[in-house]
């Protein structure tokens, strides 16, 4: 599970690879793709990797699925209850076997996907090939166990919510968001998780309904030979009956006006405002988002003249950024400022509003839009260096698409970003009837 | 070739770790010949424990002032300009012992990228207005981030100050509100004259480099001023009398917990490694087939995971494997227990301790030490991916004297240690008597009274359990701890980390 802030930053790592490069390949290895009579789709990305595989499930589930009242965060405690085991394998089997092979294995769950890793030594990839094939068709757990379990869950949240950023993450999707399951973050919300031991019923439907193999790509990555690998996936995977049903996720109605809420966090903390936009699904056929995408970085990035001004220059504030996520839905455009002095909040924001209609009204800078090109090219092909980061990195394009090759149209499509575009683009998400603003203090400040 | 020859041949053919050179000065070298990267690590001999008495924080402070801050040719804004293009950055990583500035580039970019970073080094501009940034950040993490944030990060914190009491190592990194606030530009100037020499730096270069690269970085790196700050003693940690308990007071939705006591065995030690193997059996580091994962976590759902270290483990929360370029001559055991409801905080300690104290008094099970040495000898190829990663392994091989690099005879004595050694070091460097408990905890005196009294901790729960483990309950309930009155202090979050 990936707590919403947390991703904040990863989330910018994700906007600052989705530009430039040219034509005709920006993915940097030569991969294979195939997908078997059920719908199982199999990608192999074999790299120089020091007899090293990372092996990853993606479903593309996760908390977005999340349709039926009172089942927020389902998805995240679902991703649990797949190491619970199976019948040939029971938890203490596959326990031992993942031990036995001292694999490096997790799973996470975000608001469009879930992924199940492993980091194995080649030699043992045939043998996870069999129990990952053996544990998303034959789960099996007892009504105990998947108790037991809602109380570590809700150990995770109480963990995570000591966080400011957590907690204001949390209220900001509940304030944005009427309709839409991006309402609730991806553990949910605490009164779901606290009734989470109830739903023993609701997982085992959700498992036939989600967990199948029209909605699951497999990325393996390294030291992998692609026909052995899938001879070995087909004959384990092969069997495996289709039936997903796709979630009717409610649309999110326009949002007619801008919304604004004040958040009080139990601790200190120094306030932070958060400014956030409906923007635009992921689409790179979309001019205006893949604008955005830029957008962020230009406007309220490291290198952004607002940053200098109020951090390096003015020190009034302690954290200026922006995210521009990539999701199967609307998300939102965010601008988050860490502010030094209470008093001084309005005049932040007055500041980040000023900022973006000057991004309206004046063309950005030619070399600093170059500049950001070349940037985004670098850090995409500087962050592609281990099997595990590979097969990371393609997750979110496979939750978003179901496949890889969108890669390279989305960064052809951010390379033709013109001044004109991002002003447009401006004009379009950064408007106060899209605008839900929220003010995090600190309860003991 | 089978495929487990296969594998070895590829270990052996790639330059996986490097070797360590003889002379302590000379440069670590990891090259990779298809790698369009090059990581720079420059390790300098400095760490908080260079810290002057009431000007703690100031290694870390200085650290920051040379990679986050102007130099005197280039504002940090036109620094910050330079870079964005390059998709690349400079940083220091500064803890007990050691200061690494590391960075890394796409070789393409390295031309424009190597004179900032050398000039960050050698010609720091040291601006006022740099100190004042940087300062009022680290003050925000100690008096808001840390306090408040993360109480398993501000647990372990606490247990770390606690146990080094009194020594070099007894401090926070970042330093204390008072001294920070009393930091100048000229002690950051002084301290980086004194301890950024030539005398005191060892170079490492991984990844595409040429040798001309390592030729301009060691010329470079010469011009720093000569000279080797004086050595500072290896620290004695205070001995250990009992259980002795500090309860952090704060307002929070549950109790984070850390146990640990002084260990004297560091990475190198035949019987280091034969603690790693007890070790990862009892807690595996966010690895659900630790012991006590599985108590805590699994059987009763009490929290989100439980962990045990041989070495110190820095914002453990934020990483899967091993952090790397935070070597220190004296280690501690260290059990970290996530988050537990307030009602489960004494059960969930007696738990935790109880598994401790089944381990030493009775070792480990030949099962159990095949099955954990067959586990470690794979997982650790996953310490080392990046060339980055490998390059901070070599460096801290460096820094303990090891002739064979650590994760080489990590591997190695999997194959070689027995299930004796293995008990044995568990027995003469384990123990149950003499440790130090930090909670992080609402209703800290109720807690005191109810660990003095060594009251009953019955566990309810919200759903059945197993038969096996509810009798268990029963002896966890009421397992021994002794705690002493006077061993129990009650602290205020406010009060931490102030001077």
């Amino acid at each position: 599970m990936r707590p919403l802030f947390l991703t904040l930053a990863a989330v910018l790592v994700t906007a600052a690879t989705t530009s430039a490069a040219p034509p005709p390949r920006v993915f940097p290895y030569p991969y294979e793709k195939h997908t078997l009579p059920n719908g199982l789709t199999a990608i192999f990305v074999p790299m120089q990797s020091p007899g090293v595989v990372a092996y990853y499930s993606v479903v593309r589930t996760g908390s977005r699925d999340e349709v039926e009242e009172g089942k927020s965060g389902f998805a995240h405690f679902f991703e649990h209850m797949m190491f619970r085991g199976t019948p040939k394998y029971p938890q203490a089997a596959y326990e031992g076997i993942v031990t036995k092979i001292g694999a490096n294995t997790n799973a996470y769950t975000t608001d469009d996907h879930t992924a199940y890793h492993l980091k194995i030594a080649a030699e043992d990839l045939p043998k996870v090939i069999e129990i990952e094939a053996d544990r998303f068709q034959n789960l099996a757990f007892s009504k105990i166990v998947f108790q037991t379990e809602a109380g570590a869950v809700y150990g995770e949240y109480r963990k995570s919510i000591s966080s400011p950023f957590a907690l204001l993450n949390e209220r900001l999707q509940d304030l944005a968001y009427d309709a839409h399951t991006y309402k609730h973050t991806t553990i949910g919300f605490e009164r779901d998780i606290m009734v989470m031991a109830g739903q023993f019923d609701y997982s085992l439907s959700f498992f036939k309904r989600f967990y199948r193999p029209e909605n699951v790509v497999l990325v393996v990555a390294g030291d992998v030979e692609p026909k052995t690998t899938l001879a070995h996936i087909e004959h384990h995977y092969g069997s495996w009956a289709r039936g997903y049903v796709a979630p009717a996720i409610t649309p999110e109605p326009p949002q007619q006006a801008e919304r604004t809420a004040e958040v009080t966090y139990p601790g200190k903390t120094l306030p932070i405002l958060t400014v956030a936009y409906k923007g635009d699904a992921f689409d790179p056929a979309n001019r205006d988002y893949v604008a955005a995408l830029l957008l962020g970085e230009l406007a309220f990035g490291e290198t952004s003249e607002l940053r200098k001004r109020l951090l390096l220059r003015e020190q009034r504030v302690q954290m200026l950024a922006a995210s521009i996520p990539q999701n199967r839905d609307q998300p939102l455009f965010s601008i988050y400022a860490m502010i030094k002095k209470p008093e001084d909040i309005a005049a932040i924001r007055d500041e980040i509003y000023k900022t973006i209609e000057q991004f309206k009204e004046t063309p950005v800078d030619a070399t600093r839009l170059r500049d950001l090109k070349r940037r985004n090219k670098y850090s995409f092909l500087m962050g592609l260096d281990t099997p595990d980061a590979v097969a990371a990195g393609l997750a979110r394009f496979i939750s978003l698409t179901g496949d890889i090759a969108v890669i390279d149209r989305l960064y052809a499509a951010a390379d033709a970003v013109t001044a004109e575009d991002l002003m447009r683009a401006a004009k379009k998400y950064f408007v106060p009837e899209r605008r839900n603003v929220i003010v995090l203090k600190g309860g003991q400040s | 070739m089978s495929r487990r020859a296969l594998l070895l041949a590829i270990l052996v053919a790639l330059p996986l770790f490097a070797a360590v050179p003889r002379d302590a000065a000379a440069p670590i070298l990891l090259p990779v010949a298809k790698d369009q990267t090059v990581s720079f690590r420059l390790w300098f001999k400095v760490g908080s424990q260079n810290d002057p008495a009431g000007k703690e924080g100031l290694a870390a402070l200085t650290a920051a002032m040379l990679t986050e801050a102007a130099t005197q040719k280039r504002r940090y804004d036109e620094i910050l300009d330079q870079l964005f293009p390059l998709a690349s950055t400079y940083g220091a990583s500064s803890s007990v012992e050691m200061t690494v500035i590391s960075g890394r580039t796409h070789v393409d970019n390295l031309a424009d990228f190597y004179p900032l970073l050398r000039d960050a080094l050698l010609t720091p501009a040291f601006n006022q207005a740099d100190l004042d940034r940087l300062r009022s950040r680290t003050l925000n993490f100690i008096e808001n981030q840390l306090r408040f944030a993360s109480d398993e990060e501000l647990g372990k914190a606490v247990l770390a100050n606690e146990i080094f009491a009194g020594t070099r190592y007894g401090h926070l990194g970042a330093g204390t509100v008072t001294a920070l606030k009393s930091i100048t530009v000229d002690e950051v100037k002084a301290f980086y004259t004194a301890h950024y020499t030539r005398d005191n730096v060892v170079i490492g270069l991984g990844g595409g480099y040429s040798p001309a690269l390592l030729d301009q970085l060691r010329a470079d790196l010469a011009k720093l001023p000569a000279g080797a700050p004086a050595p500072v003693p290896a620290p004695s940690p205070p001995a250990l009398s009992g259980l002795s308990v500090t309860l952090v007071e704060k307002p929070t939705a549950s109790t984070a917990i850390s146990i640990g006591f002084p260990l004297g065995v560091v990475r190198g030690a035949r019987e280091w490694y034969a603690l790693a193997i007890a070790n990862s059996w009892l807690g595996e580091h966010r690895n659900s087939s630790g012991r006590l994962y599985q108590v805590i976590r699994e059987q009763r759902g009490l929290n989100y995971g439980d962990y045990t270290y041989i070495e110190a483990y820095p914002n453990g929360g934020a990483r899967m494997t091993p952090p790397q370029n935070v070597a220190r001559r004296s280690q501690l055991f260290e059990l970290w227990i996530r988050p537990v409801p307030h009602e489960a905080r004494h059960f969930a300690l007696r738990a935790a301790l109880r598994e401790v104290d089944h381990l030493v008094k009775h070792g480990m099970t030949a099962e159990q030490f095949e099955e954990r040495r067959q586990f470690l000898k794979k997982y650790v190829l996953h310490y080392a991916a990046t060339t980055g990663e490998r390059l901070g392994y070599a460096i801290d091989d460096a820094f303990y004297g090891l002739s064979e690099p650590h994760l080489v005879q990590f591997r190695r004595l999997m194959d070689e240690l027995t299930l004796a050694e293995v008990n044995a070091a568990l027995k003469k460097h384990w123990q149950l008597g003499n440790l130090k408990i930090v909670a992080v905890t609402q209703g800290a005196a109720a807690f005191a009274d109810a660990l003095v009294a060594d009251a009953a901790s019955p566990i309810t729960y919200a759903s059945p359990k197993p038969a096996a483990v509810v009798a268990a309950d029963q002896e966890i309930s009421t397992f021994p701890l002794r705690i002493r009155r006077a061993a129990v202090k009650i602290v205020p979050v406010a009060e931490l980390f102030a001077q």
